[in-house]
């Protein structure tokens, strides 16, 4: 192919990935990313953004009766490799039977039983393992005081130090003209870093609105301030940290 | 380690064997996502319901079929709901006005599951998207919105916009080069 070509090509590639070529134009450069490897590369940055699209939809919720309609509709529905023989304990109950009643079949069943055993002992240590982490976040803990003893908060902050995540639990739920506030402090300076409420399991989690990246604050701490926050801190602490 | 605390790929794991609890943790960490994706296409709540609903008994009967090393779990039922909506949109002709397609504002919502590492993680990716499509010119955005929500090609934006195709092709490429220079950095 020739240079001019591939560089015609390069420039559909943002729309290729987006899925808005023409099919004609589409095949064209399907056919071309089968033996450019710098093309597929740029395809694989393009298809990096167009999987974060859908986190920018506009918030929409289902009615709750959809969840009932799901759980009504997979209960008689089995999944494809399962439907024959059932969830692993009614295979184990199914082998159990044939290791009972079914001597010609005892040494097929210790084997099929010893076999489930040792998968469902993988799968549980699977599950034991921790929920992939970026490993270069930050995460600050934050303890409770007296005035909330049974509260627990984490503040997770972005690799480059920027952006940050509180999460909150079993925070008291407070009234209508009360709201928490988070602060960040530096040099006993303090500034908001924003205003939530929390239901009444008392969890949250809140996105953190600071013009300094937060790598630069050296403590946070929540108040209890009037409904829409204070300039600066006037009520009860409820979690803090110090670096 | 209770499933709230389970990752995604381990609940599918657990959906393989039937596991029905794990299917609604599923739902409950991402039904909202599912929903707002197809809403964005179709435009039409019950619709929107219906498409969210085939998504997750979709999951239900092909969860073996998911591979971790393709695409993250919520990409490939995000991709499953797009795909599906825009099936509809074009198996049934309809066009939601040209206004209703468009992006979420900059702040996202507070993330709406207990396990607190996949929240964050969705959140900040939220964070970083939404604020990235922010910095684009408005034409550059509604270009982009009619190409994923209704499946477009640039044609037919140039055709729906009544603009001329390079114009919208220029558009495309410009937006989706800055959105990638934004999100690498």
């Amino acid at each position: 192919m020739r240079h001019s070509d591939h560089n015609d090509i390069l420039e559909l590639i943002p729309a290729y990935a987006l899925g808005a070529l023409d099919a004609e134009e589409e095949s064209t450069v399907r056919q071309h990313l089968t033996t450019c490897a710098a093309c597929r590369q740029e395809l694989s940055a393009y298809q990096g953004v167009v999987d974060l699209l859908p986190l920018a939809a506009p918030v929409e919720a289902p009615t709750p009766a959809l969840k009932s309609r799901l759980m009504a509709r997979v209960q008689t529905t089995p999944t494809k490799d399962t439907a024959a023989d059932g969830s692993w304990w009614r295979r184990l109950q199914s082998a159990l039977r044939a290791l009972a009643t079914g001597p010609r079949w005892r040494p097929v069943a210790f084997v099929a039983i010893l076999a489930l055993l040792v998968s469902n002992l993988l799968l549980w240590q699977q599950v034991s393992q921790p929920a992939e982490r970026p490993s270069s976040w930050r995460r600050v803990f934050l303890a409770p005081t007296e005035a909330a003893p049974d509260a627990t908060g984490v503040i997770y902050i972005s690799a480059d130090g920027r952006n940050g995540t509180l999460i909150v639990d079993r925070l008291p739920e407070l009234g209508s003209d009360r709201q928490y506030q988070l602060w960040l402090i530096d040099d006993g300076q303090r500034v908001s870093g924003g205003v939530f409420s929390v239901p009444a399991d008392g969890y949250t989690s809140v996105q953190i609105a600071s013009a300094k990246p937060l790598r630069d604050f050296g403590a946070f701490g929540i108040t209890i301030e009037p409904a829409g926050g204070s300039p600066g801190p006037t009520g009860e602490r409820v979690l803090e940290n110090n670096l | 380690m209770t499933l709230k605390q389970a990752g995604d790929a381990d609940l599918l794991e657990l959906i393989v064997q039937q596991n029905e609890a794990a299917l609604a943790e599923l739902y409950d960490r991402y039904s909202r996502l599912i929903f707002s994706v197809a809403m964005g296409v179709v435009g039409h709540r019950a619709t929107a319901e219906e498409i969210t609903l085939d998504v997750f008994v979709r999951v239900w009967e092909k969860a073996d079929g998911y591979r971790a090393r393709r695409a993250k779990v919520i990409t490939w039922m995000t991709r499953i709901a797009r795909n599906r909506a825009i099936d509809i949109l074009r198996r049934e002709e309809v066009r939601p006005l040209k206004h209703s397609v468009t992006w979420a504002n900059v702040s996202p919502e507070p993330a709406a599951d207990h396990n607190p590492v996949a929240a964050v993680e969705r959140s900040l990716d939220s964070q970083r998207i939404r604020a990235a499509l922010a910095t684009l010119p408005e034409e550059q955005q509604e270009v982009l919105a009619l190409a994923y929500f209704q499946g477009y090609t640039h044609r037919q934006i140039a055709e729906f916009l009544d603009l001329p195709l390079g114009t919208v092709k220029g558009r495309i490429r410009l937006g989706m080069q800055k959105l990638r220079r934004i999100l690498e950095q």
